[in-house]
């Protein structure tokens, strides 16, 4: 058993605790309110034909909330979350003592901010075209 | 009323590993755990176990019942009418029987400097209001019997973790008005074997006996470690 003596070096911890807890917030909140609106209405009926028509989403996507509605959009149901699932898989791991070391981080950080990466490249090339 | 109940036996220099053993002992309303061992050590006097208060003050007869870890003076044969087993509490070496080696438990609550730091030297009392008390209160309700320490899965893991009752302890300080030695505590906190080896399982609140909930306080340590992480980018 090693006596704590020495002062332990700083954690990079809160950065993906930060990304968890708001990717956390975006689970709860704006998923189910993107089903709510993009599956589960429309498939009900309870939406008018032509609320989700193309020319309506992209002017969404693309022109609201002088222009950022789109990136908000994947930041919140996308990016944010996925950094939430890493982080619970991440540790997971840890808790299967399968990882939990650098190797997990890197695996679980970096295919959450590659797939992120994708989606707002996607955005900004249909923005651009 | 007559009651089996199996203890988990070890002798370091005679058994590999502890094995159970059946003793009966007489039960009424009243019983706990801890009367109920007191009365196989009459029949027994190898059993060896801790114990002193008998009213969860001390916090000294912490065991494992039926896997949970428990008080033994806290904890009633009437609430197990089935089968009972007692064991030395999980996550730490077992020296004999049901007693712990509790050295690790202590050094972890010695690491995060659990006492008034002020420099300021008064004779005058340090005056604290009702408000400034209860920021703090619940975290210093905490007995050191090491149960949450037992509950914790990741100081199963990892026995460098400061754990449950010495980040409480820290949490306890840091809130208290009279205090000034948050700045000395935060080290501890802000590494990997510091608020951040904890995943919010939350069994050590579920097993407290004291109900101080050191979930909420590591969950506290948290935003303060990493409000000091933010403060630390702008120091450098």
């Amino acid at each position: 058993m090693k006596i704590e003596t020495a002062q332990p070096k700083r954690s990079d911890e809160p950065i993906w605790w930060a990304l968890f807890s708001a990717g956390g917030v975006c689970f709860a909140v704006v998923l189910p309110g993107a089903i709510l609106a993009l599956a589960i209405l429309p498939a009900l009926g309870l939406t008018t034909g032509d609320s989700l028509s193309y020319a309506r989403m992209a002017d969404m996507v693309y022109h609201s909330l002088w222009g950022l509605a789109g990136l908000a959009f994947v930041a919140a149901a996308i990016c944010l979350p996925l950094f939430h699932a890493a982080h619970r898989i991440h540790h997971g791991l840890h808790d299967l003592q399968l990882g939990g070391g650098l190797a997990s981080k890197l695996l679980c950080y970096g295919l959450a901010a590659l797939t992120s990466a994708t989606g707002v490249w996607l955005l900004v090339k249909a923005w651009v075209s | 009323m007559n009651k089996s109940i199996s203890i988990a036996r070890y002798h370091p220099e005679q058994d590999n590993q502890p094995r159970l053993q059946a003793y009966q002992v007489q039960s009424d309303h009243s019983t706990s755990v801890l009367d109920a061992l007191l009365q196989v050590q009459q029949q027994d006097p190898s059993l060896g176990f801790r114990w002193s208060c008998r009213m969860a003050i001390c916090g000294s007869c912490g065991v494992m019942v039926n896997g949970i870890p428990k008080l033994g003076c806290k904890t009633f044969l009437r609430d197990y009418p089935d089968e009972l087993t007692v064991s030395a509490l999980a996550h730490f070496a077992v020296e004999k029987d049901l007693i712990v080696d509790m050295q690790p438990f202590l050094q972890h609550l010695n690491a995060v400097k659990p006492y008034l730091i002020n420099s300021e030297q008064s004779a005058e009392p340090h005056r604290q209001t009702p408000a400034q008390l209860a920021k703090y209160q619940q975290f210093a309700n905490c007995i050191n019997c090491g149960l949450c320490y037992s509950a914790c899965p990741q100081f199963g893991l990892n026995p460098e973790f400061l754990g449950p009752a010495a980040i409480t302890l820290a949490q306890r300080y840091n809130l208290d008005s009279r205090d000034q030695g948050k700045a000395a505590r935060m080290p501890q906190l802000n590494g990997k074997n510091g608020v951040w080896s904890c995943t919010f399982v939350g069994f050590c609140s579920d097993v407290c006996p004291k109900k101080v909930d050191p979930a909420a306080a590591i969950n506290q340590g948290k935003v303060a470690s990493a409000g000091d992480f933010i403060i630390s980018m702008f120091k450098s």
